[in-house]
């Protein structure tokens, strides 16, 4: 084996000279010249017969030549050299193949690449396909949750996993030391790292001794936080910091690529640190999130179906109105990470491909195209020896620099389309921020590539020129030509479909810019404040600051209103509560069902005239009542005729947690109705809502609290003033300041996004499909240019020519534009989850689309019909 | 004298080689020898000759010099390598399967 390799590779280096063959040859003829001469021919006849024994000489030559082993590298290059030339020989039939195929390449990289961690990459867990999240899902917390008051049951007597553990959520925490900083801190399970498969890169996991009440200080910080603080310090272990004031060790550093299963932030991982014996006899318990590791063999489904005596425990201890309405829910981890998001990856990947299908049908037509024009050529070759095997290699070698060289610029043109994505994406869109080419995307462009030079190359490869071409007359195009006008069939079609999503994504984005939010957002700045554990520990010094800062503030220069509540509409958090827990004073507590979510929010007495929302019943929360010990609601429109049907509600007395009166559930009297308001961010269903007055006493205050202030004086510089103002009572206090249309706006930036990103596809589709058409029709002209000669001869207008162009390219076109109709309203239906206000089958769009398309392909068809009618008869009967 | 009969696929190098087993040649003895030896049985088209010699020593199954021949002409030799008489006893060896096999289904067929 090794000597049959070297002597291969010495030939294949040193190689062999010509000479060598022809002189072996020539001793072969000869000895067989003598040979016959001795068997009594003449010298002439034996020179003949020893030539004609031996057949072609200088096919031996080649023969010979072929065996060497490195031949096929010698015609390889060959190949390409031709086919370099023969690209520099035709510009623009180049640079248009390249760029379509960069355009579908990129496009379909540069999504793959964010929609690979939402479907296919692998969660950053050891084996994380057996993680699942577990829980109950409720009307009010759709998403799946746990409470202390089970928890612990399920986690001793569960079957189905190997382990189960959780996390209580992430909170805000200070870090302070020199260099303060607010980080995010998530409470965890001893057992959490384990059961998810993560170990510490240094150090080590919590100890079963720190997951306790009481229990030791200790933190497992996350990878950055390592380098921004101990610049990767191996030290940092054992170190102490300062955590909310409370000296805290680091036990371990967490992997670079850790996240939380629930995606939140998180710097600091501490002990959740529950009394577990508390927590069984509690009711309901903390609220926490569990997570799972199944067992080897057992199913998602098995584990629910295993799972359900100790759903039946839990149920038992659920109050009353939830009864009903809680379910388990078991799902895989990475159904739960991307729940809302898996659709809407799916439908781009879907959309991208159609542009990729376009693209490569535009590709192969136009090399269809090409390899017509060229059939005389193919004949030649083919007389001259060419054999037809050689002649396929060539075409294939000849798509495959040109997929390769779109390969490459679809590649750089991914890169630049993924941080035009970022750059014009939402905060919080998931995932994006990790959507990045690695080298499983390069194989997926370079598969994908691939398989678009395999796909036409062989298209192009799987013609042989008859003799008939090198007689320049023959017309053997018609197959190809069929073939052709399907792909452009098929190319309008596909465009079809993008820009019948785009145009309903367009057009359910224009609904959700228009709808009416019930408040103005004009003139109005917001700044939400959250204040520090550490300085402002007591509701005391809370209420105390945010009312400095009403002083300060609310006679300002150009201030007209101003109010303070605990979160802002349309969207973004807010509180809220079951409507089953409110009761009128007098009446029954509603008695099945939870009745839904009720939006709830803490205010000052301005919020109202603030916001323009107008007050239609009482007047709302008055200067006086601040000082009352009497507690006040208003409640919105929704809400008065759910709970007062055909009463008047004011003055009536309503408690807002279900129960006996007490000190935590005070009496409330309704002292206004306010016009709804829409509170459920922007798409979804506004929520019932009620407000309490903020009083001056301590209870109606916490941390957190969004100022908004009504101006007559351009916004940016009120925001600049608002800034100095809070930095002079307290500079270390964090600000967000924007204006209600800023907030408004950020809530429509993911329909924007999915809006443009669908656009951009639609116009890149229309683009290449534009490009498709063109190109048939004006190879049409092209062919037909002697015929359309011998019509203008005998007679025929421009304007029948332009009619016979225009007729031939409706025939295509009206096939298509069918055929995408069809294909689209059947498709569109996926899209109804993310349309506002817009059915899947809007007439709107599809007839704006059918008829944009239409008139597109037309002017696309007008350029060489117009040239079609200046053909000159003379000079196109004399071709050929 | 029988009709010369096409070499069957691919048995060229087999006879190329057995005959090379005897002693170093040229390419003209090899075609020769091979007529004698099959009593003009196979007449080699003596141009697919020298690419299977080709492709015999790329493959390093027989080595060439260059030697005076006997009328004192330089001409190719050709030998068979160790490497080449392993293969040949492995042919051999095959083909004798082949024609058995052959041989079996055509007394019983």
């Amino acid at each position: 084996m090794l000597k049959e390799f070297l002597t291969r590779l010495r030939f294949f280096i040193v190689g062999r000279s010509h000479g060598e063959v022809d002189e072996e040859v020539r001793f072969h003829l000869d000895q067989q010249i003598e040979a016959n001469i001795q068997a009594g021919m003449s010298a002439e006849e034996a020179r003949r017969q020893a030539g004609i024994a031996f057949g072609g000489v200088e096919r031996t030559r080649e023969q010979c030549r072929e065996e060497r082993p490195g031949y096929w590298i010698e015609t390889l290059v060959q190949d390409v050299r031709y086919a370099v030339r023969g690209f520099r020989r035709n510009p623009t039939f180049s640079l248009t193949v390249v760029l379509t195929l960069m355009l579908g390449i990129g496009t379909t990289t540069a999504v793959f690449s964010v929609v690979d961690r939402i479907l296919f990459r692998s969660l950053p867990y050891g084996d994380s396909e057996r993680l699942v999240s577990v829980g109950l899902v409720a009307p009010i917390e759709p998403q799946e949750f746990m409470l202390g008051g089970s928890y612990y049951e399920w986690q001793d007597n569960q079957k189905p996993f190997v382990a189960l553990t959780s996390e209580i959520g992430t909170e805000p925490c200070d870090l302070t030391e020199n260099n303060p900083a607010r980080l995010d801190c998530a409470r965890v399970e001893g057992n959490f790292l384990p059961t998810l498969g993560v170990s510490p890169v240094i150090g080590r996991n919590f100890s079963e001794n720190e997951d306790r009440p009481n229990g030791p200080r200790v933190a497992l910080i996350s990878y950055d936080l390592w380098l921004s603080r101990f610049k990767k310090d191996p030290g940092a272990v054992g170190k102490l910091i300062r955590i909310d004031g409370h000296a805290t060790e680091i036990v371990g550093v967490l992997p670079k690529d850790f996240e939380m299963p629930r995606l939140q932030a998180a710097d600091v991982l501490l002990p959740q640190s529950l009394d577990v014996a508390a927590e069984r006899r509690a009711d309901p318990g903390h609220p926490m999130w569990a997570f799972a590791r199944l067992r080897p063999g057992v199913s998602v489904e098995q584990a629910k179906t295993e799972l359900g005596p100790l759903f039946e425990y839990s149920l038992r201890l659920a109050p009353a109105p939830f009864r009903k309405e809680v379910h388990l829910q078991v799902r895989s981890l990475r159904d739960r990470q991307v729940h809302d998001v898996r659709l809407a990856a799916w439908i781009l990947l879907g959309l991208v491909m159609a542009v990729l299908l376009i693209a490569c049908a535009n590709v192969t037509s136009l090399l269809l195209a090409r390899g017509a024009s060229r059939e005389r050529e193919l004949a030649v070759r083919s007389a001259l020896g060419a054999s037809r095997m050689r002649l396929a290699r060539q075409a294939l070698t000849e798509s495959f620099a040109l997929s390769v060289a779109g390969g490459v610029a679809g590649c750089l043109f991914a890169m630049l389309l993924l941080r035009l994505f970022v750059a014009m994406a939402p905060d919080g869109m998931l995932f994006l921020s990790k959507a990045r080419i690695d080298l499983r995307i390069l194989f997926f462009v370079l598969a994908t590539s691939l398989l678009c030079a395999v796909c036409f190359g062989l298209m192009a490869a799987m013609r042989k020129a008859g003799v008939e071409a090198l007689t320049g007359r023959a017309r053997t195009t018609i197959r190809h030509a069929v073939l052709r006008r399907w792909l452009v069939i098929a190319q309008i079609a596909a465009s079809m479909i993008l820009l019948a999503g785009g145009a309903l994504l367009a057009h359910s984005f224009w609904n959700l810019e228009k709808q009416n939010f019930g408040m103005s957002a004009e003139n109005i700045v917001t700044t939400a404040i959250s204040l520090g554990q550490t300085s402002y520990p007591t509701p005391e010094s809370q209420m105390a600051f945010f009312q400095r800062l009403e002083r300060n503030l609310r006679y300002g220069p150009g201030i007209t209103a101003f109010a303070i509540s605990d979160s802002v509409p349309p969207g973004g958090y807010h509180d809220d509560q079951i409507y089953a827990a409110l009761r009128v004073e007098g009446r029954p507590a509603l008695s099945s069902g939870t009745g839904g979510r009720v939006a709830s929010r803490w205010i000052t007495p301005e919020y109202f005239r603030a916001l323009q929302i107008p007050v239609v019943q009482g007047q709302g929360f008055t200067d006086e009542e601040l000082t009352s010990n009497d507690h006040f609601v208003v409640l919105s429109k929704s809400l008065a005729a759910r709970l007062f049907p055909g009463e008047d509600p004011l003055g009536q007395h309503l408690h807002l947690h279900n129960g006996a009166p007490t000190e935590n559930d005070p009496s409330y009297i309704v002292v206004g109705v306010a016009a709804d308001v829409k509170n459920g961010g922007l798409a979804e269903d506004n929520e019932p809502e009620y407000y309490r007055l903020r009083r001056q006493r301590t209870q109606d205050w916490d941390r957190s609290s969004v100022l908004i202030l009504k101006t007559t004086l351009p916004p940016t510089a009120t925001e600049a003033w608002v800034r100095a103002q809070v930095a002079s009572l307290d500079p270390t206090v964090p600000v967000d300041i924007k204006t209600l249309s800023e907030r408004v706006g950020k809530l429509a930036d993911r329909p924007r996004f999915e809006m443009l990103l669908v656009g951009f596809f639609a116009v890149t589709g229309l683009l290449l499909a534009v490009i498709g058409l063109y190109g048939v029709i004006s190879f049409f002209v092209v062919q037909r240019t002697q015929e359309i000669g011998i019509r203008m001869a005998v007679g025929a207008s421009r304007g029948d020519i332009l009619r016979l162009v225009l007729a031939n390219a409706l025939r295509l076109i009206v096939p298509g534009v069918f055929l995408g109709l069809v294909l689209a309203l059947a498709l569109s239906r996926v899209l109804s989850s993310l349309l506002f206000n817009v059915a899947p089958h809007d007439p709107l769009a599809f007839a704006g689309v059918t008829g944009l398309l239409i008139l597109v392909a037309l002017l696309a068809t007008l350029i060489p019909g117009s040239s079609a009618t200046r053909v000159n008869p003379t000079v196109a009967l004399r071709c050929d | 004298m029988p009709q010369p009969t096409d070499l069957l696929q691919g048995t060229l190098d087999l006879l190329v080689l057995r005959t090379l087993l005897l002693e170093p040649m040229h390419g003209w003895g090899i075609a020769q020898r091979i007529q004698q030896s099959s009593q003009n049985t196979f007449q080699i088209g003596q141009g697919s000759l020298y690419p299977a010699l080709h492709r015999l020593e790329y493959k390093g199954w027989i080595q060439a010099d260059w030697k005076a021949s006997e009328n004192n002409r330089k001409a190719k030799y050709y030998a068979l390598t160790r490497t080449g008489k392993k293969q040949l006893e492995a042919e051999i060896e095959s083909w004798g399967r082949l024609a058995g096999a052959i041989a079996l289904v055509l007394e019983q067929g």
